[in-house]
């Protein structure tokens, strides 16, 4: 899918001010269609009833982990080329590692601010 | 007091005897012999119970160290009130951060969908929006207090842990673990959930660029991180 701002976006984190910080830029950044998923399975459920042009999840969250879904997305074929943004506390190098041995698009380091958000998106779809 | 000597000599009067004693024996017989047996093991449990002694006395004294200094950790102190005392403390933290949270970004979202086709009036909503979010700023403040005292906690329970594994002469055992521990710890390693590092160990965003083969992308500073991971570092994972 190309970059496009009305396509859905999906933030998966499972603290509400978290999601609300990033609804809050990418409406900033001009995205108008964006759900939000508390843990990796809430959101592949809602990934399977609707079609997200983008996914930003954390990694830490219970049940599911952003690390799961990622896995879970990129074993799906009808989600696997579905971009895909960590933003996570997860800060080592093995997080990272792992992250793009599971196929991510995209890492951000928390706390990250509204450019570094842009910059990101847009490189994940400037490939 | 026996001796060894006494307690030989005694055995060689119980073989003689029955070397003596091989057939008629008699009931004064068996009593006899009950009575030189009896003579042998009084003078052989006198020379026991003196090692014992010294040895059950040396286990009480080790006892009754041990008890003192159990009861100087406070235990009970620390169970029932300043353990959950810091609990308390670490929700209002929480509460407070959560609140102030709230608070700031209903603010900004409030002038965000502000209409700013009159000057003046968007300058005023400006200004009383901006008293909020300095109100809202006080937070850090009582936090800081709460935040001090559960630190004051901690290192109440680390000198009396220190001092009693100190007497104690306490050696860790290695592998200790309840199942809820041994269970969280293998869903970490599992998958990868290593939380928040501090500044040493985290990585800056321009290097988790360069590890995920990207091409870096000139981003402005990110705020201070508490976890003192950086942006430049990742970025550096993605060249």
């Amino acid at each position: 899918m190309a970059f496009d701002l009305s396509m859905p976006v999906l933030v998966v984190d499972d603290y509400n001010t978290m999601i609300r910080i990033i609804r809050n830029l990418l409406k900033q950044l001009g995205f108008v269609d964006i759900d939000d998923a508390a843990d990796g399975s809430a959101a592949l459920a809602k990934m399977k009833e609707k079609k997200y042009g983008l996914v930003i999840s954390d990694w830490n969250m219970e049940p599911m982990t952003g690390y799961e879904l990622l896995k879970e997305v990129r074993a799906d074929p009808g989600l696997q080329k579905t971009p895909f943004i960590m933003v996570t506390a997860e800060s080592k190098t093995e997080n990272v590692i792992a992250a793009k041995k599971a196929g991510v698009n995209n890492y951000i380091v928390k706390p990250f601010n509204a450019q570094t958000l842009k910059t990101k998106i847009e490189a994940v779809f400037a490939e | 007091m026996s001796t060894a000597t006494d307690t030989s000599q005694h055995f060689d009067n119980l073989i003689g005897f029955l070397k003596e004693k091989r057939e008629n024996v008699t009931f004064g017989d068996i009593i006899k012999l009950a009575e030189i047996a009896a003579q042998s093991l009084q003078s052989f449990f006198q020379t026991m119970d003196h090692t014992v002694y010294r040895e059950l006395n040396e286990i009480a004294g080790y006892i009754m160290t041990m008890k003192q200094e159990i009861g100087a950790l406070r235990a009970n102190d620390l169970k029932d009130s300043r353990i959950p005392s810091a609990g308390q403390e670490l929700d209002a933290i929480v509460k407070a951060t959560e609140g102030a949270t709230n608070t700031i970004m209903e603010t900004a979202e409030t002038l965000m969908a502000a209409d700013a086709s009159d000057p003046v009036a968007y300058k005023a909503l400006v200004d009383q929006h901006m008293l909020i979010l300095f109100e809202a700023c006080s937070f850090q403040d009582i936090t800081g207090q709460r935040i001090a005292k559960v630190v004051s906690t901690l290192q109440h329970i680390e000198e009396r842990v220190s001092r009693f594994a100190e007497v104690m002469q306490a050696k860790d055992l290695d592998g200790f673990m309840s199942d809820r521990e041994k269970a969280a710890n293998a869903r970490n390693e599992k998958l990868l959930l290593n939380g928040p590092q501090m500044a040493a160990e985290a990585i800056a965003q321009n290097d988790v660029d360069s590890l995920l083969g990207k091409p870096k992308v000139k981003a402005p500073p990110t705020a201070p991180a508490s976890t003192g991971s950086a942006q430049s570092d990742v970025d550096a994972m993605f060249p």
